[in-house]
């Protein structure tokens, strides 16, 4: 079974198409990237495979559910990173924690269990008791992470997961992302190329919704003609602005 | 059961943990019942005036502490739509049944702690005044008035659905004033009589303080208590039906 199939998707909104029939596999236990400038339509994709957003057009099968006709049977195995951080923020990361994991059906000691695994995992030992309101951001977006992974989901979407994170956080996050691989799967949206090229076993690359490039990373660079993911995006993301202007 | 409990739970702590709730929903009845009461004192005996005395000014408060309970579940429900929380939430088991019950839960809970302290207040006034207030009508004002607890939770998660957050209060502050002056809180509208009793008749706020105040006085006619509960109860069920398919409505929207 594949983790993700997409065939010609479509989002189109009032004024715009924020996917433009995409077609796209993922494998399981994959880490796969999807990359492109604001704007592309990298979030829309996610919102549509996690049944957040009903597509205007085309197919959508995860984990072998289709999201539009068994949301149910989605939404129970997969978790969500959304872009914004979203946390209860009157409760504190523990309260968080324990909500996130009840919503999953854990409960008693296997809710504990998970709870403080995630504590660990994010190293959110110090802040365990803070509300989230008065986290800074990036502990934050931490919360918000492990929120996505306490359900233990079979596939994980993370929506620009590092983003306002210091150096030093973001290599945590790095190494906790790493850990998981192989384990479930994964899809990634980031603006940090090195980020990308670091973790993804696969990448994509969007441009006005639809995809342009997908491959490995030796694949896209072979794409492009050019060395390193950030040239190699310069060069398939740019041309496709220009050929668009 | 289970996610229901969760977020009603989740509810439960971010209500607590805002001050404005202890202000409006816990401290208000009891300020507003010592105060009336000291206003009552001051109303010379001749002037008839029967709706400030204790018996009749415990049902009303605690009537009108339920609009301040629609104004926060108003609040909270417009507030979880502004962010990112709520929709995260679509994206996992949780249903709408989970939701709007761990909304609606938390907010009896709420309605029976202001209750309570209601009525202690009023046992305590109506011992000084040496007032005919009966325990057992205190507990039955409390229990009767649940149909009208659930009559204003379904009006503010209506309002927390249909506006959004700097709307939602507004649109509850109109039906605070109009519950509390048609309700009949702050005078007697079967002494008035006239159009005002006409208009009070057909708002349901009028019989929401008719059935606590019959209860709290052990009253229980056909007129006084019956025929109030039963229209109290009807409207609490449609307006609690509207808001939940509102609410739905929405959801389905939102994942649009
Ligand atoms: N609800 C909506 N209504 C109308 N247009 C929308 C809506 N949501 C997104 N769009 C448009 O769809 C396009 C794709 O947006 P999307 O959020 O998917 O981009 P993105 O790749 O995630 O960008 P970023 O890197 O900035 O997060 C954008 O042009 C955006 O304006
Ligand atoms: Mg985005």
């Amino acid at each position: 079974m594949k983790a993700i199939e997409i065939k010609g998707l479509t989002k189109r909104y009032k004024t715009k198409v924020a996917v433009d029939h995409m077609d796209l596999t993922v494998e399981e236990g994959e880490l796969f990237s999807l990359l492109g400038v604001n704007g592309a339509g990298k979030t829309t994709t996610i919102r549509m495979l996690s049944c957040l957003s009903e597509p205007t057009e085309g197919e959508a099968h995860v984990l072998g559910f289709d999201v539009r006709t068994q949301p149910n049977e989605v939404k129970a195995r997969i978790g969500i990173s959304p872009q914004d951080t979203a946390v209860a923020d009157n409760l504190t990361v523990r309260e968080n924690l324990e909500f996130m994991a009840a919503v999953y059906g854990k409960h008693g000691t296997q809710a504990k269990e998970k709870v403080e695994e995630m504590i660990r995992i994010f190293r959110m030992e110090e802040v365990a008791h803070t509300r989230a309101k008065t986290l800074s951001g990036g502990w934050k977006r931490k919360l918000s992470i492990a929120m996505a992974l306490i359900g233990a989901p079979k596939l994980l979407f993370l929506d620009e997961p590092t983003l306002g994170l210091d150096v030093l956080a973001r290599r945590e996050l790095w190494q906790a992302i790493e850990a998981m691989k192989g384990k479930i799967t994964i899809v990634l949206t980031t603006h940090y190329m090195e980020e990308a090229e670091q973790l993804s076993d696969r990448i994509a690359i969007l441009i006005d919704g639809r995809i342009c490039a997908v491959g490995t990373l030796a694949e896209i660079e072979a794409i492009s003609g050019q060395k390193g993911l950030e040239n190699a995006f310069v060069e398939i993301a740019g041309k496709g602005r220009t050929i668009d202007a | 059961m289970h996610r229901l409990l969760a977020f009603t739970e989740r509810n439960r702590k971010e209500i607590l943990r805002d001050p404005l709730s202890y202000i409006f929903c816990l401290g208000f009845p009891l300020v507003m019942l010592i105060i009336m009461t000291l206003v009552d004192q001051s109303i010379p005996k001749e002037a008839g005036m029967t709706v400030f005395h204790i018996e009749n000014l415990a049902g009303g408060i605690l009537v009108f502490a339920q609009t301040f309970i629609m104004l926060f579940t108003a609040i909270t429900v417009a507030k979880d739509r502004s962010g990112s929380f709520l929709i995260r939430m679509y994206a996992t088991p949780m249903t709408s049944r989970d939701f709007i019950g761990g909304y609606i839960l938390p907010m009896l809970l709420l309605y029976l702690i202001q209750a309570l302290i209601t009525v202690i207040t009023a046992f305590i006034i109506a011992l000084i005044t040496k007032a005919d207030l009966k325990i057992s009508g205190l507990i039955l004002g409390i229990v009767l008035g649940l149909p009208s607890a659930v009559l204003f939770i379904g009006f503010g998660l209506l309002a927390g659905t249909l506006f959004n957050e700097k709307a939602a209060p507004g649109m509850c502050s109109i039906l605070i004033s109009l519950g509390s002056f048609l309700g009949c809180i702050w005078f007697d509208a079967d002494a008035t009589g006239g159009v005002m009793l006409k208009i009070c008749r057909c708002l349901p706020f009028y019989y929401c303080t008719k059935t606590v105040r019959a209860a709290m006085q052990l009253q229980f006619t056909g007129n006084a208590f019956w025929k109030p509960l039963a229209i109290v109860s009807i409207c609490a069920v449609v307006i609690l039906t509207l808001a939940i398919l509102a609410f739905r409505r929405r959801m389905r929207a939102d994942l649009a």
